[in-house]
């Protein structure tokens, strides 16, 4: 199925191909560049959980002292969230969002370019802590008055806040050019609701990144002022309001779980009816849920703050719980996608039934943790890791795997093994559940949180170390998936146009597409251009 | 794909048969309530949980691809669509009318509790009764809280520093020890202990380095017992300070910034000596000197800001000796002793 003509020969100009990198504005090479940075620090912050897990693994300190295991923490969460899962997700949307849409490239190339170079920037200032005496100490969430100069001496925490602040405004800038390229850039026949399920999720994911990261990157300029020039916004000792720091930074903090997890959603809208041959049930239903949930997101910050004692339980107890209702419909869509299919359990396939499966757990555990009194008990225990791992690896770290084995063969032209994957996905998942699904229990038993070291009569050594155990495993199972990317790329079987019989528009043009995508669109009458064109003649159109 | 699920049928059985799963022995009549409303979003979440993953397993196996033909395309159905919505309300608002009968029940106050004053500091606990009785922990030596069983105990919580958080596991409910500014209200936590017993619990909110070591014991006792204990909770009674000798050595040595002036001191050997010691901030300190394990010396707390006070101490052996804060037993507040 011949959709496009050959890939036109040269770029505008001639440079060296390390020069074309560093100073390409095409939106595909840039997702590829956002793709790589963010495994390199999804490497380096996995290095830290297993500091982290090694130390937990048994009673007493053995290989850190406490304050290089609260570093370790802090780091992880930080880079986890910031420089792995977040950007990770802009990388895909960057290379297939365009696509998808027939559009030829971001609607600010240059910007998207400057928006992807803050980050190894804004990164490395984080990290650079570790040099100059430690790096921050205060866990992600930097809670006052504890990230104050007098509780938190040293450069650690201002790298910090600096960096985080760097890549909050890459953050925004790259919203702004997706909000634009998505409304904007649409192929003639693309009307909103036949833009891929993908693009929605994006689409939604970049509104709330547009609206809740300028209050995050407030809140961390105030407490710059705060350390540095004598402010008084978060500390209560000269006049300033430490729960504020909470409201602010989970203003921004809950609608950030929805910008991880939305994304990986997506991914999943997209390959389970690939895969099942059907078309995603209830297209619109799934659309409105995403916009719902994306709304709702605003309105249950204080969830986080229901054992401060200052926060009106009910309102946030009711509007958490509402949550449940539109992720809930997605599930219900998900299941009746697969519901008379067609199945083939491809690697893309396996993490996307992965991320149903486990995501799951997470959404259970979350409307758990949405009842205040059940909160008051697991709030700040394990419970609460536990919750947010199988929402943020059991969903989001799932999903970048499945949008790897998915994608892969249209941005390199080769494809994945198949068997490496399927190694990779049954390692991860056994090690991913042994680590995090015993800390559920270490919770409900009352272990908290973020600390160094536990008696050994409390009951808790077994578990913690099979959660160990798990972690390394978790690490093992990338073993497959490095060797898997780096053969297939050397000598990987060709991919053609369309290795999977896909759906969406990326799928119409060469493996990799030429610079600016197409050379011909096939006509949009549906969410799924390129199978209406191959059954053009079975199906009627809907 | 088949051994997975063979492998996480029989282990997912068997963990949630391990009783982990369940929340620990309910030890207040606020915890039992708790425990209560968990079980039942528990069976909730249960349900789903079974009904979701059931049917993705039955999909995955029924569903197979077993020839090339396109499958039905089945674009959506409304009158389904809207069951499915409805099914989610449905849990959503069971949840959280049980959720707010039990938090009404367990928030009630009543008038004649017992009050007990809670403050957290970095890094542990003081306890102070209206006898004017209180009991100050250090990480290496945790506080226990004496209390009444079976009458309802009422705690103020208090911080000068960073935010702490009241926890013990068999009570199922914590409360932030918030440092609110002026004119704030302390966060209060009241809860009836159904059984005399000991009790574990820690911080927990994150709170610097030794947030860990933040671990305290809930002594409660029968109400007779505690009357008896409140009228004599053998107090250690200060010690008087010992006079000291005119041409005594002195070393002088100050807190700031929870970290000592110095980490090294040199004193003579064979004859008492006095560290001078200045609190320059409003946290509490001390000194205490340690020959590896063993307590030579432990100094009396002190809180600043700009305190200072003379700790006298018994002859030394030449050699080396630790001098530490038991309250904040961390690298920046450990030095070494030469006696020489």
């Amino acid at each position: 199925m011949a959709t496009t003509t050959a890939t036109p020969g040269s770029s505008a100009y001639e440079r060296s191909w390390v020069l074309d990198w560093l100073t390409t504005v095409d939106h595909k090479k840039i997702g590829v560049l956002y793709i790589a940075n963010s495994f390199l620090f999804f490497f380096f912050a996995g290095l830290l959980a297993l500091v982290i897990r090694s130390e937990l693994a048994v009673p007493g300190l053995q290989f850190v002292d406490e304050s290089t295991f609260n570093q370790s923490f802090t780091m992880h969460g930080t880079l986890m969230i910031f420089l792995f899962i977040v950007p990770i997700f802009s990388g895909f949307a960057n290379y297939v969002v365009p696509l998808m849409i027939g559009a030829p490239d971001m609607a600010f190339p240059r910007i998207n370019a400057l928006s992807f170079w803050m980050l190894p920037l804004g990164g490395g200032l984080i990290i650079a802590g570790y040099l100059v005496g430690g790096a921050a100490a205060g866990g992600w969430t930097g809670y006052n008055p504890l990230t104050q100069e007098r509780f938190s001496p040293g450069d650690g925490t201002d790298l910090w806040i600096m960096g985080l602040a760097v890549v909050g405004t890459a953050s925004i800038l790259g919203s702004v050019n997706f909000l634009t390229t998505i409304f904007k850039m649409r192929a003639p026949g693309m009307t909103l609701f036949r833009m891929p399920i993908f693009v929605w999720t994006v689409l939604v994911t970049q509104a709330l990144i547009l609206l809740a990261t300028p209050v995050i990157t407030a809140a961390l300029i105030a407490l710059f002022i705060d350390r540095n020039y004598g402010g008084s916004f978060f500390d209560p000792s000269v006049g300033g309001d430490p729960i504020l720091w909470q409201h602010l930074f989970w203003f921004f903090g809950h609608p950030e779980v929805y910008i991880v997890i939305l994304p990986a959603l997506g991914v999943v809208s997209e390959i389970l009816p690939v895969f099942s041959r059907k078309p995603l049930f209830g297209y619109a239903a799934f659309v409105w849920a995403t916009i719902g949930i994306g709304l709702l997101s605003f309105s249950v910050w204080a969830h986080h703050m229901f054992t401060t004692g200052v926060v009106f339980l009910p309102f946030f107890t009711f509007m958490t719980a509402l949550i449940a209702i539109p992720t809930g419909v997605k599930f219900f869509n998900w299941l009746a996608t697969l519901w008379r299919g067609s199945l083939v359990f491809t690697s893309a396939m396996l993490f996307a039934l992965g991320i149903v499966s486990m995501f799951l757990i997470g959404g259970i555990s979350g409307v758990m943790l949405a009842s205040a009194p059940v909160d008051f008990h697991l709030q700040d225990t394990y419970f609460v890791v536990a919750h947010l791992h199988y929402v943020f690896f059991g969903g989001a770290a799932m999903g970048v795997f499945a949008s790897a084995y998915y994608w892969f063969p249209k941005m390199s032209g080769k494809l994945l093994n198949e068997t490496l994957g399927r190694i990779h996905f049954a390692l991860l998942f056994i090690g991913f559940n042994m680590t995090f699904f015993v800390q559920h229990m270490l919770g409900i038993q009352g272990m908290p949180r973020r600390i160094a070291d536990y008696a050994p009569d409390a009951g808790w050594t077994e578990m913690n170390l099979i959660s160990t155990a798990g972690a390394f495993l978790i690490a093992v199972s990338m073993v497959p998936f490095v060797i898997n990317v780096v053969t297939s790329l050397m000598n990987g079987r060709k991919a053609g146009d369309d290795p999977w019989e896909g759906n969406t528009l990326e799928w119409a043009t060469t493996s990799p597409p030429p610079t600016y995508n197409f050379d011909s669109l096939p006509p949009i009458r549906s969410e799924r251009p390129v199978f209406d064109l191959r059954h053009r003649d079975e199906v009627p159109h809907p | 794909m088949k051994q997975l699920i063979r492998l996480a049928a029989v282990a997912l059985p068997a963990l949630l048969l391990s009783g982990c799963i369940f929340p620990p022995e309910p030890k207040t009549t606020e915890a039992e309530e708790v425990r209560i409303l968990f079980l039942v979003i528990f069976a909730l979440g249960a349900i789903v949980f079974v009904g979701v993953e059931g049917f993705l397993l039955y999909a995955v196996v029924r569903y197979r691809r077993r020839d090339d033909r396109l499958p039905v395309q089945h674009h959506g159905n409304t009158k389904v669509e809207i069951v499915w919505t409805v099914i989610p309300t449905i849990i959503v608002l069971i949840l959280f009318v049980t959720s707010m009968f039990t938090l009404g029940s367990i928030s009630a106050r009543s008038d004649d509790a017992t009050v007990i004053e809670v403050e957290g500091f970095q890094w542990q606990w003081t306890f102070r009764y209206d006898t004017g009785y209180e009991v100050t922990g250090t990480p290496g030596d945790p506080p226990a809280m004496v209390v009444p069983a079976g009458v309802p105990v009422r705690l103020v919580l208090r911080s000068d520093d960073v935010i702490h958080s009241f926890y013990v596991p068999a009570f199922l409910v914590k409360k932030d020890v918030v440092p609110f500014g002026q004119g704030q209200a302390p966060n209060e936590l009241e809860f009836t202990i159904t059984e005399p017993g000991i009790y574990r619990g820690q911080c927990a909110e994150f709170c610097g380095d030794l947030h860990a070591d933040m671990t305290f014991t809930v002594d409660a006792r029968s109400e007779a017992e505690y009357a008896a204990w409140l009228e004599d909770p053998g107090e250690p009674t200060p010690t008087a300070q010992p006079s000291i000798p005119e041409d005594t050595f002195v070393v002088e040595l100050s807190a700031e910034n929870i970290a000592f002036s110095t980490h090294e001191l040199t004193v003579p050997a064979n004859e008492p000596f006095v560290i001078r010691f200045t609190n320059l901030e409003s946290v509490q300190h001390n000194v205490s000197v340690y020959d590896n394990e063993e307590t030579l010396f432990e100094g009396q707390a002190v809180t600043g800001p700009d305190a200072t006070i003379d700790y006298l101490i018994q002859p030394l052996d030449a050699g080396e000796y630790t001098f530490i804060c038991d309250f904040h037993p961390i690298a920046e507040m450990t030095g070494t002793l030469t006696a020489e």
